[in-house]
């Protein structure tokens, strides 16, 4: 596929053109599903193909094809040439402020011990009945959903800054859903090996089966939970929940295509906007938010971005106050920036690269606090763990979020188990309210799977790490 | 791809293996778009793929494998990935054999497709683009969004010798018009580009964003609301589609409603493939005919979807969709509705639902793009956006009155004026 880039950049370098790319890619996933006793769906998926990139006279056209013939990239590359000088007209008159990148000639894999791939099916399948079984075994438990989910991602990349790049990254993640029924209603509680840069280990590494029978009995105690109460009150957040809320309002509000505008007419813009960049008082001074795309087994952990930029790590929220953004090649100039944080990443060979979230995470505390220090310490709260109902507005401010588990804590104590718990507050004040973070020892990555952006739509993946927190005062229980 | 090239293709997937039962679908799509941000173009794009799905059986034991390589090598070492998965799998006690070839006999012939959609050229697309943005620019806004146009296929084929092929073009233009403050809305999709006129979706973009500059704030509470269709289609008619398998196992809202009143009277959803308003296709999975089906009609829950498998397990026949989903409305427009509500809230549309109880199929979301409060049958001031948070079959059952029809995407939907709906927050803009 390297050759089959290089000709894809010969064919579309030309006079006028300033940059372009090729990026040939061959996406395999395995997905298994299972339904109580029975395997509902075993799959295999294979795409391959190239997408071709190009700048010409200030405009943008890209083209991409699964046909992998000589003849067939060439055509390809007219038809980005074509695009792009068609909509001459349309370009931005000031230009494209293509910010320079060095040459790369790198290979990068995912480290990893067992190949998921090399795995018989038989195994997976065996571990997924077996965790259905142990769920089902709990009384009051109706049905169980589990599923594995491996791909590998072989691509390789060329552009006329010269670089040639070939990445292999392995992402594997397990989940399981039990269902508790009677006659009132249904809930349910999940577990899982949250989504990661490893191989087989990732799913031998977590507990699958011997959470089982907490899981389903955490589901049966959800139908006779007490409701969620109505007012403000203390959160305390696992990681496991935080990085969904971690995703919406700070996340997205902080890429940098999206605070520009360019994604106004899909996913939004952002309240977060360059003007307040360095004095924007996003939340407490405990809260400092580090992007690493370096970071081991993450999702967003490629060695190299759709710009042919190397993953890095930086601040993006320090004590509190906004100090960067999340930058592609096309956007990083717009804030002073001499060279590109290397957030821009395409789902496939077919889609255009965009700004997609980094990994970040919430730096853990400096003192020395333990979850149940945290608890000790609140008098009347709402543990939260696992990711529930989400929606934000399109600037990023106004969010509500439900979770998968809920316990009360009054005077310091676990109270019981609550169910349809939602918290709702604007983004800076809730973020402004938080007053503890746990230590190192309990920081955690969590895998987002599914991040939804662009138009036509995409969806990428990244992992977002925090140690479980405290926000004081937190409106609860406003959806009735 | 054509529906000869297309059947050589499944030919080739259906006899690639020993399986005792094999059905192969095959889609794909060639799309060319072309998306504004602030005026200008940013991301254009052509491109082309099909994909080919083999699903092997031996017995109740299945397989699939999946690749967009269609030589004969690429097939080939689907075909035996998906017959390998399916030896190693148990049997499934779900497993439904493939259709008989009889069942294309009863495909109803949809066209909806449309040579010059497909034959667009990006040329022609920034000129339409260009008058558009010379709209708003002139205006002294800024135009974003996003010109679709594609072309799809998918087909079937099994090894009883069904086969079927259907093909699809859409065209659609989405417009957000941004002012200092403020930010309107408007679409348009259709079978044939020629029918989507990007300067007429500006122009209503336009001037919502105009109507909505300097919103004032607006209490939560439960308001009469006039949801444009737009907000209808994002909002409610997909949701009242529940598996009937998982409604009797209790695990849905609409357990135990079957045959009961869920909405009001003047609410029926249904799915019909052959109205010309929003063609769809004549075929569902695995091949089987598509057909007109109620799901709501006059308020009362005719119908829940049923799997083949499940269908068989309790005697009644597969659900034969949803294919588009049609909201039946009346022929009072938009203006009408505003013009009959004493005080209440217009809606341009919503942002980011979701589910916040499944089981009573509570939803929350934000409202997006123009947002205006209505008294004495007027629109007296635009509002800033607020967060409902609403339960789908209270708010079909305090439908007041419907609007005409529009095709948003794949559904078909009215304007509906609803009473007490739930807003329980607003943001700051």
């Amino acid at each position: 596929m390297k050759d089959i880039c290089l000709d894809a950049i010969a064919a579309a370098h030309g006079r006028g053109v300033t940059y372009a790319d090729a990026r040939a890619v061959c996406i395999r996933t395995q997905g298994l599903h299972t339904e109580d006793e029975r395997v509902s769906s075993l799959a295999d998926t294979e795409s391959v193909g190239i997408g071709i990139r190009v700048l010409l006279d200030g405009a943008w056209g890209f083209a991409a094809t699964s046909d992998l013939s000589r003849e067939a990239v060439t055509a390809t590359a007219r038809q980005a040439l074509a695009i792009a000088g068609a909509n001459r007209a349309l370009r931005r008159p000031e230009g494209v402020a293509w910010c320079p990148e060095p040459a790369h000639r790198e290979v990068f894999r995912t480290p990893m011990a067992t190949d998921p791939f090399t795995v018989p099916l038989e195994t997976k399948l065996d571990l997924l009945l077996r965790v259905n079984g142990a769920v089902l075994a709990v009384g009051g438990v109706r049905k169980c959903h589990s599923h594995m989910q491996f791909e590998r991602r072989h691509r390789f990349l060329a552009n006329t800054d010269g670089s040639v790049i070939e990445t292999e990254t392995v992402t594997s993640t397990a989940r399981y859903t039990a269902t508790a029924v009677n006659e009132e209603g249904a809930k349910t509680r999940t577990f899982e090996a949250t989504g990661a840069t490893r191989g087989y280990e990732h799913i031998e590494g977590t507990p699958l089966l011997e959470e089982a029978p907490r899981v389903g009995a955490e589901a049966v105690e959800q139908l006779s939970a007490k409701p969620c109460p109505v007012g403000e009150m203390d959160l305390i957040l696992n990681p496991s929940h935080l990085a969904l809320t971690m995703h919406e309002s700070i996340g997205h509000a902080t890429e940098l295509d999206r605070v520009l505008g360019m994604e106004e007419s899909l996913a939004g813009s952002s309240f977060a906007t360059i003007d307040q960049l360095g004095s924007l008082v996003y939340g407490s001074p405990l809260m400092t938010i580090t992007c690493d795309n370096t970071l081991p087994g993450g999702l967003a952990t490629l060695g190299f971005d759709d710009d042919g930029v190397p993953g890095q790590r930086w601040d993006l929220i320090r004590s509190g106050i906004l100090v960067d953004y999340q930058t592609d090649r096309e956007t990083c100039r717009a804030i002073g920036a001499s060279r590109s944080h290397g957030s821009c990443r395409a789902d496939s060979w077919a889609s255009v690269p965009i700004i997609r979230q980094s990994n970040f995470g919430l730096a853990p505390g400096s003192v020395s606090l333990t979850p149940d220090e945290l608890v000790a310490d609140t008098e009347r709260g709402i543990l939260i763990d696992g990711m529930g109902s989400f929606s934000i507005d399109q600037k990023r401010q106004n969010f509500q979020f439900g979770g998968d588990c809920f316990w009360e804590i009054r005077n310091g104590r676990i109270a019981g188990m609550l169910k349809d718990v939602t918290y709702q507050a604007l983004t800076t004040r809730f973020w402004g309210a938080l007053d503890a973070v746990c230590d190192k020892r309990f920081w955690q990555s969590v895998g987002v799977m599914n991040c939804g952006k662009g138009d036509p739509g995409q969806t990428a993946r990244m992992s977002h790490s925090s140690a479980p927190c405290r926000f004081r005062g937190i409106r609860v229980g406003g959806a009735r | 791809m054509t529906r000869q090239e297309a059947f050589d293709i499944l030919d080739q997937a259906v006899t690639a293996t020993a399986a005792e039962s094999v059905v192969a679908t095959l889609g794909g799509s060639s799309l060319l778009s072309c998306r504004l941000a602030d005026n200008v173009a940013t991301q254009c794009v052509r491109r082309a793929d099909a994909s080919l799905s083999i699903s092997c059986a031996y017995g109740q034991s299945h397989g699939s494998a999946v690749t967009n390589r269609l030589s004969p090598e690429g097939i080939a070492t689907a075909a035996r990935r998906a017959a390998e998965a399916a030896r190693l799998a148990p049997p499934d006690t779900e497993f439904m054999p493939p259709l008989p070839a009889r069942e294309a006999s009863q495909y109803a012939d949809i066209e909806a497709w449309s040579d010059a959609t497909a034959r667009r050229d990006p040329t022609e697309i920034a000129a339409e683009l260009e008058e558009a943005v010379g709209v708003v620019a002139a205006a002294g806004c800024r135009l974003s969004g996003a010109w679709s146009g594609r072309g799809t296929f998918h087909a079937c084929a099994n090894s009883n010798g069904l086969r079927a092929y259907h093909r699809a073009t859409e065209a659609a233009f989405r417009a957000t018009v941004l002012t200092e403050g403020s930010s309107g809305w408007a679409q348009e999709t259709a079978t044939a580009a020629g029918d989507v006129v990007p300067a007429r979706v500006a122009r209503e973009a336009l001037r919502i964003a105009r109507d909505a500059r300097a919103p004032t704030e607006m209490a939560p509470g439960r308001y009469t609301v006039i949801l444009s269709p737009a907000a209808v289609a994002e909002m409610l008619p997909w949701h009242l589609v529940c598996d009937a398998k998982a409604t009797a196992e209790g695990r849905t809202f609409l357990r135990g409603k079957l045959g009961t009143m869920v909405c009001a009277p003047s609410v029926s959803v249904r799915s019909d493939p052959t109205d010309p308003r929003c063609p769809a296709s004549p075929f569902v999975g695995g091949g089987l005919a598509a057909a007109p089906v109620h799901w709501v009609r006059n308020g009362v829950l005719e119908n829940l979807w049923r799997s083949r498998y499940w269908a068989a397990k309790t005697g009644t026949e597969p659900s034969r969709g949803p294919t588009n989903l049609i909201l039946d409305g009346g022929s009072a427009s938009l203006e009408d509705l505003v013009a009959s509500t004493e005080r209440g809230i217009l809606v341009t549309r919503f942002w980011y639902i979701r589910f916040v109880d499944p089981m009573t199929c509570l939803l929350t979301g934000m409202t997006r793009d123009g947002l205006f409060l209505v008294e004495n049958g007027r629109i007296t001031r635009p509002l800033r956006h607020m967060r409902f948070n609403e339960r789908v079959l209270t708010a079909l059952s305090n439908v007041e009155a419907l609007g005409q029809p529009q095709r948003i995407g794949g559904s078909l939907v009215p304007a509906l004026k609803i009473r007490e709906f739930t807003f329980s927050s607003t943001t700051t803009f």
